[in-house]
């Protein structure tokens, strides 16, 4: 096998991953710490990417100004949300699947009804026009510079959680929720930011892909999917598993769809998904935490 | 003639009346309108086949679509090699488009009504066994079957899309032939054809209701309870899953042979993720503890999109979405749950009214006094 083809392959499935690692990392700070499975995951990826293009088309706004905008605008829809909704169901979990979904829905045909379905496309930042040579190995700046917004957003969100107040709480309303509100935890508020937080990575990974694939509002359906999977895969309520996953997944699903094909690709990749959750359950890392 | 057996009984009879009388009637006994009908029977009938593994033994079955769509292949499969006898060697047209010489050896079978018929609820069950005894004796339970059921449905999917010149690929089976069983042709849109359908829900109504009366299904409802305390108790908790695992999948290919029937087609978005996100819905709303409740919301959920969709031409989904919010938060048991409280205030009111004071040891049924909805136990990090 050409050796260009097999490190620009590599190189493309670090890609894949970094962006299913910012979609992930949101989706398993939700469903670690309040074991909510959030269906609309994929939708504050798409508001996040249209936030980006509004922002672009209205406003003549760049990229890299946007991103802090748009952080603070989906983590708005998410904190409404999970106020609204989500936190009525947190005495029943698998029925947060149902009613999330539905906001899903919501969400996409207000986007549809508001802007219209036909694909919208953002501009990149121009500073990260261009690719890198490395011999034959071709490397466009912007997924360069995505790899390294995702492992930041991953160290800043393991940073939040170990280092910081909110982080503390966070992990006492993990363990339990009963003891740390008789501590003065305010554990709804708790609740309401960290989802909030969640969504905005969603919003930000949203901002970041727009360039990459078309905007549309059926977008997020896709992603979500995949996100699942990795933070399963990953170990629930664990930050490193979840890059691990996201590196693993993006990797195996570029080298099979290279050995194979793409759909013969995904078929495996299901597959081994499956058994990996079969015989680990628990997922790669697991949380070492006392229920 | 116990209580659950009496409100079995009566419920069964209730359903049979409104399939079978009122909306025939309604319809004016007329076969082409009652073909859309006969479709949201069939819907029901998957979303039974659901409720029955979701409601009595609490595994949530996001795949539920892929037997289903087995089930309607399968149908497809014989309808389309019996409009395929004039073509060269017997070989359906989407075949030699891709260029496949001679009819695989996996379609050969299918020329028999009787396989078909068999294999339609043999195979999902016979799948649905194998993945049942793949997670269940490994005791993966929760939001793991419900991820693993939903990779499988994908797998299943793109499978059926790439293999095109088995499957039809993207475009499914079309141009099928009409039904002939016995040397009677069934049309479609007549209306012994929609009794057919409505018979058969009516019997997999009886069949589920049976089995979850009996003695398995009341393990399973411990099981869905409490695994563990199932398991201390003495029973193989695993073989109960995969027994009702199994059987909900012979369910939904059954309900899948039907639909064909009904759509006359066989498209691989019956196995979309969508879809089966959709079967989930509509037990959801009809209520996951009742079988007849989960068919009864999947018929609505369908007759409401129909009528959403001619009202408010762009914005039915979203009105759907909201309305499904609502549900889901105002009515955590579904019309089924609306029901019996309304039941039970009726009930307590009349009996105010009466005074009898004397009869309050009339024995309340077991798993609908409101405490105990399924989910309670079903956190999803367990």
């Amino acid at each position: 096998m050409d050796s260009a083809i097999f490190f620009n392959q590599l190189f493309a499935g670090l890609s894949t991953a970094s962006i299913l690692l910012m979609i992930a990392a949101g989706l398993a700070i939700i469903y670690g710490s309040m074991g909510v499975i959030n269906l609309a995951h994929g939708e504050f990826v798409m508001l996040g990417a249209y936030a980006t293009w509004a922002l672009q088309t209205f406003f003549g706004l760049g990229m890299l100004i946007s991103l802090p905008l748009v952080f603070v605008a989906i983590g708005a829809v998410g904190w409404l949300i999970e106020k609204g909704i989500v936190s009525r169901l947190y005495n029943r979990p698998l029925d947060t699947i149902l009613a999330t979904w539905g906001v899903g829905i919501v969400l996409q045909q207000a986007i549809t009804l508001g802007i219209g379905s036909q694909s919208r496309f953002v501009q990149r930042p121009e500073i990260f026009d261009g690719n890198l040579f490395f011999g034959d190995l071709v490397i466009s700046n912007y997924r360069l510079f995505i790899l390294g917004v995702s492992l930041g957003m991953l160290l800043v969100t393991y940073l939040l959680l170990t280092r910081t107040e909110f982080g503390t709480k966070l992990r006492a309303v993990i363990q339990n929720r009963e003891i740390s509100e008789c501590y003065g935890i305010r554990a709804e508020r708790v609740y309401g930011l960290t989802f909030a937080y969640g969504a905005a990575l969603a919003g930000i990974a949203g901002a970041l892909v727009t360039p990459l694939i078309s905007t549309t509002p059926t977008m997020g359906t896709t992603l979500v999917v995949d996100a699942f999977l990795v933070v399963i895969v990953g170990g629930v309520g664990s930050l490193v598993g979840t890059a691990l996953a996201s590196g693993l997944i993006g990797e195996a699903s570029a080298m099979l769809s290279m050995i194979f094909n793409d759909t013969t690709g995904r078929i495996l990749l299901l597959v081994a998904i499956i058994l990996l959750i079969r015989f680990r359950p628990t997922g790669l890392i697991p949380q070492t935490v006392r229920g | 003639m116990t209580s659950t057996l009496r409100n079995d009984f009566l419920s069964i009879a209730a359903f049979a009346a409104l399939i079978v009388l009122a909306v025939p009637l309604f319809f004016g006994f007329d076969g082409y309108e009652l073909n859309t009908f006969a479709r949201y029977l069939c819907l029901g009938m998957v979303a039974m086949a659901l409720a029955l593994s979701w409601g009595t033994a609490g595994i949530l079955n996001l795949g539920q679509a892929a037997p289903f769509g087995l089930g309607a292949y399968i149908m497809a499969m014989h309808l389309k090699l019996m409009n395929s006898t004039s073509m060269p060697g017997g070989m359906p047209d989407f075949m030699g488009w891709m260029n496949i010489e001679t009819l695989p050896w996996f379609w050969q079978p299918f020329h028999s009504l009787g396989f078909t018929l068999l294999a339609g609820l043999l195979f999902p069950a016979a799948m649905a066994f194998a993945i049942g005894a793949f997670i269940f004796k490994g005791r993966v339970s929760g939001v793991f079957v419900a991820i693993i059921t939903l990779a499988v449905l994908v797998a299943i999917q793109l499978l059926f899309v790439e293999e095109q010149g088995y499957t039809g690929g993207q475009n499914g089976l079309t141009g099928l032939a009409l039904l002939t069983i016995f040397g009677v042709t069934i049309d479609n849109y007549s209306l012994n054809f929609y009794y057919l359908v409505a018979a058969s829900l009516l019997i997999v109504t009886v069949l589920a209701t049976m089995l979850s009366r009996s003695k398995a299904g009341l393990v399973l409802r411990a099981v869905r309870e409490d695994p563990n305390r199932a398991r201390f108790l003495g029973y193989d908790v695993s073989n109960y899953e995969i027994l009702v695992f199994s059987v909900s999948a012979a369910i939904a290919g059954f309900a899948g042979m039907l639909y064909t029937l009904v759509l006359q087609f066989a498209s691989p978005t019956y196995m979309s993720v969508s879809f089966s996100l959709s079967i989930v819905i509509w037990c959801a709303v009809g209520g996951r503890e009742s079988l007849i409740g989960a068919a009864i919301g999947a018929i609505v959920v369908n007759m409401l999109e129909g009528r959403l969709s001619d009202v408010f031409v762009e914005a039915w989904l979203m009105v759907l979405g909201v309305l499904f919010i609502a549900i889901v938060l105002f009515l955590p048991r579904g019309l089924y749950g609306l029901a019996v409280s309304v039941l039970d205030a009726m009930r307590s009111q009349d009996k105010a009214r009466h005074g009898t004071t004397a009869k309050t040891g009339e024995p309340t049924r077991p798993g609908e006094s409101a405490s105990t909805s399924p989910t309670a136990s079903l956190s999803a990090g367990e």
